[in-house]
């Protein structure tokens, strides 16, 4: 892998810089508590601190409601919207959000690709960004903490600026066109770059290794934690809503009042939602609170062969953003035990 | 749904005209298509327990699976029950009009695996539509396949999907080999064989340890259905069933059809809708 510096004082020539790379997005404070993914005018307002944005980075691959076909009810026919995608830069992606583009990928891009997903996909440089971990965090755990591809450029935070790794193609052309932002690594960034990687490490909640809660929650889906936690639940799908690796879509055909044209749409949709389980005829397959509670904690802890994780990358989000202070995290140490973790 | 569209498009439709509409029962009908593109119509094919996503022009889309036999090329024929609001439009379709199709979906049943064996087919309610596309490509393909059992059962002999069709061909049928198997469970006005379809299991053809068994109906019957066969020495490993989900895309991403646990979780629509017995047991949430 590559390697470069970009010093302290030339971080933010390096931010205006991406600007010549396609339209640049960045988390900023948006409120006392909040930080947002939104589009940067002025590189000043981005947020390096960040721990979490309220929408995951998806929301530029997947957007939340996106127009697929242009409905022609007179002809009878359905004509295909893709609309001009611009390239764009997403700066401050922490590796757990990166991971969790991997996932969406792996669903995406499958044997079934996503013309709509595939071109936004094309079109996005990824800007990775270390991060601390807080209460919240179990990357760790989930072994998303650290990636290894699936960014263009990587910035690891140094004392006095950043190492970049470089990632992709991208990356490099990036690092190249722009020779008087980035300088050669020296022994001393080494030294501080394992010196905050060893203080990340020792930052985390929980450590050890947490692969069996896959085959400990199947053989607790009976536990009546699962009857006590599903009660709290509001149902409102916050959860997967702020999961960076919830995917659920929706599909409906909107006609225009006039009725000759019309559009169909798909929008996010939640497993927490009684609708989502409905069949024709009214069966539902998650008719409970219960059911559609668990199924959740089912869904993110299952296996994504790919990537050889769970779907679920331990970024937290679901926890921090649920208004009914349901703990996904605690919950699962629960049915897996907390005392085999070493703390 | 024409050639302007990009086919690269997962979700773009083709075009399929009506053929014909034939009444099955007061909510089935079934519906025969044919696609509008000669290329299309020769090219396309599809698997028996596959499914396509039929939309209705501004009202929507639905999974619905393929019923006949995909030895007819350029033609396939839907099962449709009148259960919502883009079936209840479905059920006003008229020769000549034209939907939008895609698919076909899902892993179908692995009938080259079925071949040289018998194959005994046990269907409740709708659940012989899509059992109707391997009883067919069955007789299709009939020297390829030991003897034949089909058990229909419904509520009512009003009920029973494709009633007077297999009726028609009971005499042919026996001597072909092909045992055909109707019964009701709550119609006293019914002629025939009465119970649930698995007290039948008994009077099929079929030899247990030489069959593949495909079972579809609702999430409820299947247990009772296991229990029978292998009190009656089919091979669970050999045994089949295919599932019902709501799909949206067909094509594994919008999660509706998610089923199964975190150590077996499906898309029943790519990996699935068919499953095999020993992957529905050690999967809650399956059926």
């Amino acid at each position: 892998m590559r390697y470069v510096k970009i010093k302290g004082d030339k971080i933010y020539e390096f931010l205006e810089r991406l600007k010549n790379y396609g339209k640049l997005y960045a988390p900023v404070k948006i409120s006392e508590k909040f930080y947002d993914r939104k589009e940067i005018d002025d590189v000043g307002e981005i947020a390096f601190d960040y721990q979490r944005t309220i929408m995951p980075a998806k929301k530029y691959f997947i957007p939340p409601c996106e127009e697929m076909f242009e409905i022609d009810m007179e002809e009878n026919e359905y004509r295909e919207k893709l609309e001009e995608v611009e390239p764009f830069v997403i700066f401050g992606m922490h590796a757990c959000e990166i991971v969790a583009l991997r996932i969406l990928d792996g669903v995406y891009l499958n044997e079934y690709p996503d013309i709509y997903y595939e071109r936004r996909r094309k079109a996005g440089i990824i800007i990775g960004l270390s991060c601390l971990p807080d209460e919240y965090c179990f990357c760790n755990l989930r072994r998303t903490d650290f990636v290894d591809i699936g960014f263009d450029l990587f910035l690891h935070e140094l004392p006095d600026g950043y190492l970049a790794r470089v990632g992709s193609p991208k990356g490099h052309k990036i690092v190249d066109e722009n020779p008087d932002i980035f300088e050669e690594v020296r022994q001393e960034d080494i030294d501080a770059f394992r010196a905050f990687e060893e203080k990340r490490q020792e930052m985390f909640k929980f450590k050890g290794s947490f692969d069996n809660i896959r085959y400990i929650l199947e053989l607790t889906m009976q536990d009546k934690l699962w009857d006590e936690e599903s009660e709290k639940c509001l149902g409102c799908g916050n959860c997967t809503m702020t999961c960076p690796t919830c995917r659920c879509y929706d599909v409906q055909d909107i006609p225009e009042i006039g009725g000759k044209k019309g559009k169909r749409i798909r929008f996010w949709d939640s497993c927490q939602f009684r609708s989502h389980g409905l069949v024709a005829g009214g069966h539902n397959f998650r008719e409970t609170k219960r059911d559609r509670f668990l199924n959740r904690y089912i869904c993110k802890n299952s296996y994504f062969y790919p990537l050889g994780t769970s779907y679920c990358v331990g970024c937290g989000n679901c926890t921090y953003f649920c208004p009914a202070n349901i703990d996904f995290q605690e919950n699962l140490m629960k049915i897996r035990g907390r005392e085999v973790i070493h703390e | 749904m024409n050639n302007m569209n990009n086919m690269n498009n997962v979700y773009s439709l083709y075009k399929c005209r009506v053929l014909r509409v034939y009444d099955l029962t007061e909510e089935e009908k079934l519906f025969l298509f044919r696609f509008e593109d000669a290329e299309i119509a020769e090219t396309w094919t599809f698997t028996p327990g596959q499914f396509v996503q039929l939309t209705i022009t501004g009202l929507g889309e639905v999974p619905i699976s393929i019923c006949s036999s995909p030895m007819r090329r350029g033609f396939f024929e839907l099962c449709i029950k009148k259960a919502g609001r883009v079936t209840d439009k479905i059920h006003e379709l008229q020769p000549g009009d034209v939907v939008g199709v895609r698919g076909p979906y899902g892993n179908g049943f692995p009938v080259q695996e079925f071949e040289e064996k018998d194959l005994l087919l046990i269907a409740c309610g709708i659940g012989m539509a899509p059992l109707r596309s391997v009883f067919m490509y069955a007789i299709d393909n009939r020297w390829k396949f030991g003897n034949i059992t089909v058990i229909n059962s419904a509520k009512t002999g009003k009920r029973l999907l494709f009633r007077k069709e297999l009726e028609a061909m009971r005499d042919v049928a026996e001597a072909e080999n092909i045992r055909i198997i109707q019964t009701v469970t709550r119609d006293p006005d019914w002629p025939g064989r009465v119970g649930r379809a698995q007290e039948h299991i008994k009077y099929a053809n079929t030899s247990p340890e030489n069959a593949y068994v495909c079972v579809c109906g609702p999430p409820q019957a299947y247990h009772d259905i296991f229990t029978k066969l292998i009190e009656n020495g089919y091979n669970p490993r050999n045994i089949y069933v295919t599932l019902e989900r709501r799909m949206k895309c067909g094509v594994g991403k919008c999660g509706h059809c998610i089923a199964g646990s975190s150590t077996f979780l499906k898309y029943i629509c790519i990996d699935g809708p068919v499953f095999g017995y020993y992957d529905i047991i050690s999967t809650p949430g399956l059926i």
